[in-house]
């Protein structure tokens, strides 16, 4: 009989086996579609941004020559929602542009292609809101190759070359070529295979405890019976590689699945093509292939014990697993090596794949660190117990705390990965300030002095139309030198000044033009700066200083005292705008630029704080999903650690012990290492997060109550694990007293 | 002489069936305090039936048990659990003890899950580890012990609560007959020092009549019954 026959004939007479090969082939069947995702999501992110490159500069084309098209791209949002807007003159027969995938024909001077959503907002809302923004006549839809993801906002508007905005440059073509992969994903991605795989294999591992002590009587016969190591080897492997091989396939198959509920998840501004996930058979191929050998290899190497040692397995001989402490030296030291790859990568951007081995050692090391922990605490428990519960934990804790802390292991990824990731976050959030001279409400665009009196007047003229009562300003600022000192000065007039600058709330005008500044401006001194030439232009000296309050640290000049011929570092036009009035003053200024880019401090909040949104999606996705794992193999790894005792707990509730009593102390014994693993993991997760954060940043890092959160999902687990207890006790109690 | 008196465990018309087949077809049985008593009989006779079935740990299908004279057949689970925590001990054929205590700890095992505190628990489980002769052998684990010296620690568990009576399924199955004789001895003496009725299930039957009273069953039924010594 070869391995394999004889493996179904195990599968066939025995229900517990055929229970544990049920659960292996599902936690292979997770690991692997799991797996599969996550190595299609680089692939996926490269294949978006591919279709989008069209809509970003790319700086090379412009320098080689041979110019076709004038471009020019911008930002824009309505209800905080990203449009994307494209600008674009052909500098030659337009028949001769090159089109990218997707764009059917170049749009002439005052016609504009849309995405499909944005045409559908766009008649939706009143034109004001949005449609006169474009200043051009919709005349057809951006095609799916031409989309970022399904539901982006995006406009090509095409022009003649005179009415290109000043920022356009002039390209040999759209952009196109190979994506930037985004780093971001491909690092969590990489992140998502150790927490996920590492749950997975655990899951199988203590599916095969459910059967482990039946298996080793089982070998261990057949070694007495004189088979040899290498044929109970491979007869293990063919048990466990039956049960892998099912999974993988099955894995394989409910991938498209997965990738279909992927494809909801919003990442980057939007959701994602089904397409975009499809992953080339000679990669998933590989990747079965090796979660199959990863889970078949474990299996094999769990057997060295009875392959070595035949008779030990049949008897009750017993041997305390002595553990050393240098295995507390392993956190340390992962650390280390995980922070020096680390300032390696950012020193040098070089490959990843260093930090990501790194990552992976120290998400390894509680497993060396957890089961020390877990035998002291076993040894604190021995010697105090007052209790049965504590009695039976602590020696179960103290004689096998590999065995004890596998059940947890699971846990204990999730609890660290996740505290890691929502320590990082809110203190990213916080770092994500943006400066601007404006109010926060005040929407602005910068243009050239030759061009902002045209765009004040034409802004105004639509504001007007639109029956707005507030009008656009024109803005100046420049740098003004005092002695030793630098002060950011703004040219506008008081009034406009209080409506627009931050911090002007408390300022009186004056009657008369006047120099506002927070601190005391020596005039004799003081001159506007000329970065070209590195002089001075003098400011008049007679001009009245007034006080600003110390909250606006601006200098306020106004432009009647602006002495002519002084340069300004940058021209801005700016409109206050409220909540309401937000979106027709952003139709307003684009109509009245024609295209510029309109900035607005919440703007560009907005857009990190999307980014920020994805991270925590991702992360709770990743935490659930980890922690569903780690729930169901910490559940069968208890309920087999239960079935290995079945005889003494057979006898002890026979005996008249209550299921009740056995079971609370055997969820004590349950549910402590989980617990200890998971505070022990949080604190690490949480601690390597602070350093990380410290490489990119230097203030300190924000701890948000959501840190506790992995800690409290883990024990929750850890709980719910225990609860397995007393229905696996029952079982053994309704099973004939003695019947193996 | 103790034949007179008032039996403390009976069994009527026991009837135990596994689906067509009878492990029991009607058994009448008497226990008497501190009495000794074999049951003797081939493999698959139903000795082990009978003994679960007067232990409460099997419910009969018929017939009637009672212990002091109070019915116990009817009793839930919970209330057998009890019964069979405080006025039963147990005895199995190898220890079934906890393999991560040490000896003392499984003997106070029990006492410990009946409420009894850790002193008071490992107290008595060191006295009777002591009188079945096992002084200095208290921290050993089940591992570190001989098969005799494991059955002894099973016969203090069993009998470290003071029960009532002591049912025992082939105490000496795994041990040689040197070493099974003695186990029994040193169950039987220590019973006697308490008053505890013993019951022991065993194939032996050179065992079986160096003991007060046997009782042979086959098929399910009580073949017949000698009082000896
Ligand atoms: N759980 C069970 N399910 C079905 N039949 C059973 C079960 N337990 C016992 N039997 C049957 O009941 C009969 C009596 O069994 P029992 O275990 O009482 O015998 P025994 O005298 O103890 O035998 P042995 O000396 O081999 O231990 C046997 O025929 C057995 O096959
Ligand atoms: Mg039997």
């Amino acid at each position: 009989m070869n391995p394999v026959q004889l493996a179904l004939r195990v599968l066939r007479a025995d229900r517990r086996t055929r229970v544990a090969t049920l659960l292996t082939a599902v936690g292979v069947a997770v690991a692997t579609a799991l797996v599969l995702l996550l190595a299609s999501l680089p692939m996926a992110a490269e294949a978006r941004a591919e279709r989008a490159l069209w809509q970003q500069p790319q700086y090379e084309l412009s320098t080689g020559g041979g110019a076709t098209i004038s471009w020019s791209s911008s930002t824009d949002e309505i209800d905080g929602e990203l449009i994307t807007r494209v600008d674009v003159a052909p500098l030659v027969d337009p028949a001769d542009v090159t089109l990218p995938p997707g764009i059917e024909r170049l749009p002439g001077p005052g016609e504009m292609l849309q995405s499909p959503d944005l045409a559908t907002l766009a008649r939706e809302r009143p034109p004001a809101e949005l449609a006169d923004r474009f200043g051009a006549e919709p005349v057809g839809l951006l095609g799916d190759d031409a989309l970022r993801f399904p539901e982006q906002l995006v406009v090509l508007v095409g022009h003649s070359r005179d009415t290109m905005p000043d920022s356009a440059m002039e390209l040999s073509s759209f952009g196109f070529g190979d994506a930037e992969p985004d780093e971001l994903l491909s690092l969590l991605a990489g992140v998502g295979v150790v927490v996920l795989l590492v749950p997975s294999l655990v899951l199988v591992a203590s599916a095969s405890r459910l059967i482990a002590a039946r298996r080793e009587r089982r070998l261990a016969a057949l070694r007495l019976a004189g088979a040899t190591p290498a044929q109970v080897t491979a007869m293990v492997a063919a048990e466990t590689g039956l049960a892998a091989v099912a999974g993988a396939v099955l894995g394989v198959a409910a991938s498209p699945l997965l990738h279909r509920l992927a494809a909801f998840v919003p990442w980057a501004g939007g959701t994602w093509f089904a397409g975009d996930f499809v992953l080339p058979v000679w990669l998933v191929v590989p990747i079965a292939l090796v979660v199959v050998v990863l889970v078949v290899g474990a299996a094999v190497a769990g057997l060295r014990r009875v392959v070595n040692t035949p008779l030990m397995a049949t008897g009750t001989g017993y041997a305390r697993k002595p553990l050393s402490w240098w295995r507390l030296l392993l956190v340390p030291a992962a650390v280390a090596v995980f922070f020096w790859t680390l300032t390696q990568a950012s020193r040098q951007d070089g490959t990843m794949l260093p930090m990501l081995v790194a990552l992976g050692v120290l998400m390894w090391s509680p497993s060396l660190v957890g089961p020390w922990i877990t035998s002291a605490l076993g040894g604190v428990f021995v010697r105090r117990w007052r209790r049965p519960a504590a009695l039976l934990a602590g020696r179960r804790l103290r004689d096998d705390p590999k065995a004890a802390y596998r059940a947890s292991a699971g846990v204990v990824l999730a609890a660290f990965a996740g505290s890691m990731a929502l320590t990082l976050m809110p203190s990213l959030e916080a770092e994500s300030g943006y400066y601007s001279q404006f109010r926060e409400e005040v929407l602005y665009l910068t243009t050239s002095e030759d061009r902002a009196a045209a765009i004040v007047a034409d802004a105004d003229e639509a504001l007007a139309g639109y029956g707005l009562d507030v009008r656009a300003a024109r803005v100046d600022h420049a740098d003004i030198t005092s002695g030793q000192e630098l002060h950011m000065a703004v040219v506008a007039t008081c009034a406009e000044a209080k409506r627009l600058l931050p911090g002007t709330e408390g300022l009186t005008c004056r009657d008369a033009p006047a120099i506002y500044a927070s601190q005391p401006l020596d005039l004799a001194k003081a001159g506007v700066h000329d970065p070209s030439t590195g002089s001075t232009v003098p400011l008049p000296a007679d001009a009245p200083v007034a006080p600003m309050p110390a909250a606006a640290d601006v200098v306020v000049v106004d432009p009647v005292l602006w002495p002519s011929g002084a340069p300004a570092q940058g021209v801005s036009v700016a409109v206050p705008a409220t909540e309401k009035s937000r979106e027709i003053v952003r139709t307003a200024l684009l109509g009245a630029s024609g295209g510029e880019q309109v900035i607005s401090k919440e703007m560009m909040l907005g857009q990190q704080d999307t980014q920020l949104a994805d991270l925590r999606r991702v992360t709770v996705i990743g935490l659930v999903t980890a922690s569903l794992l780690a729930g169901v193999s910490a559940a069968i790894s208890t309920a087999g650690s239960v079935m290995d005792r079945r005889r003494t707990f057979g006898a002890l509730m026979a005996a008249g012990t209550p299921v009740r009593t056995l079971a609370r102390a055997l969820r004590a014994e349950a549910a402590l290492p989980a617990l200890v693993a998971t505070l022990g993991a949080g604190a690490l997760g949480t601690a390597v997060a602070v350093g990380l954060f410290g490489l990119v940043s230097q203030s300190a890092p924000v701890f948000s109550p959501w840190i506790a959160a992995p800690v409290v999902l883990g024990a929750l687990v850890a709980l719910l694990a225990a609860a397995v207890c007393a229905p696996a006790l029952r079982r053994v109690r309704a099973e004939p007293l003695v019947d193996e | 002489m103790h034949t007179q008196a008032t039996p403390l465990l009976t069994g009527r018309g026991l009837v135990k069936r596994y689906g067509q087949q009878y492990a029991l077809a009607g058994v009448d049985i008497d226990i008497h305090a501190g009495e000794v008593l074999a049951i003797v009989g081939p493999s698959g006779s139903g000795k082990t039936s009978l003994l679960h079935v007067l232990a409460g740990i099997l419910r009969t299908d018929e017939g009637q048990i009672t212990l002091g004279g109070q019915r116990i057949d009817q009793l839930n689970e919970t209330r057998r659990s009890e019964l069979r925590r405080t006025e039963f001990g147990f005895v199995f054929q190898s220890g079934m003890l906890v393999a991560e205590l040490t000896a003392e700890e499984n003997v106070a095992l029990p006492l410990l899950l009946g409420g009894r505190d850790r002193t008071t628990a490992l107290g008595a489980a060191r006295e009777w580890i002591g009188r079945l002769g096992l002084q200095g052998k208290e921290h050993r684990r089940p591992g570190e012990l001989s098969g005799g010296e494991a059955q002894r620690v099973a016969i203090a568990r069993a009998i470290a609560h003071r029960p009532k009576v002591i049912f025992a399924d082939e105490p000496t199955g795994a041990l040689d007959t040197r070493t099974g004789h003695d186990t029994v001895q040193a169950l039987v003496e220590s019973a006697r020092t308490t008053n505890t009725a013993v019951i022991i299930v065993t194939h032996d039957r050179e065992l079986a009549a160096s003991l007060p009273r046997t009782v042979a069953i086959r098929d399910g039924r009580i073949e017949q019954a000698v009082p000896t010594a």
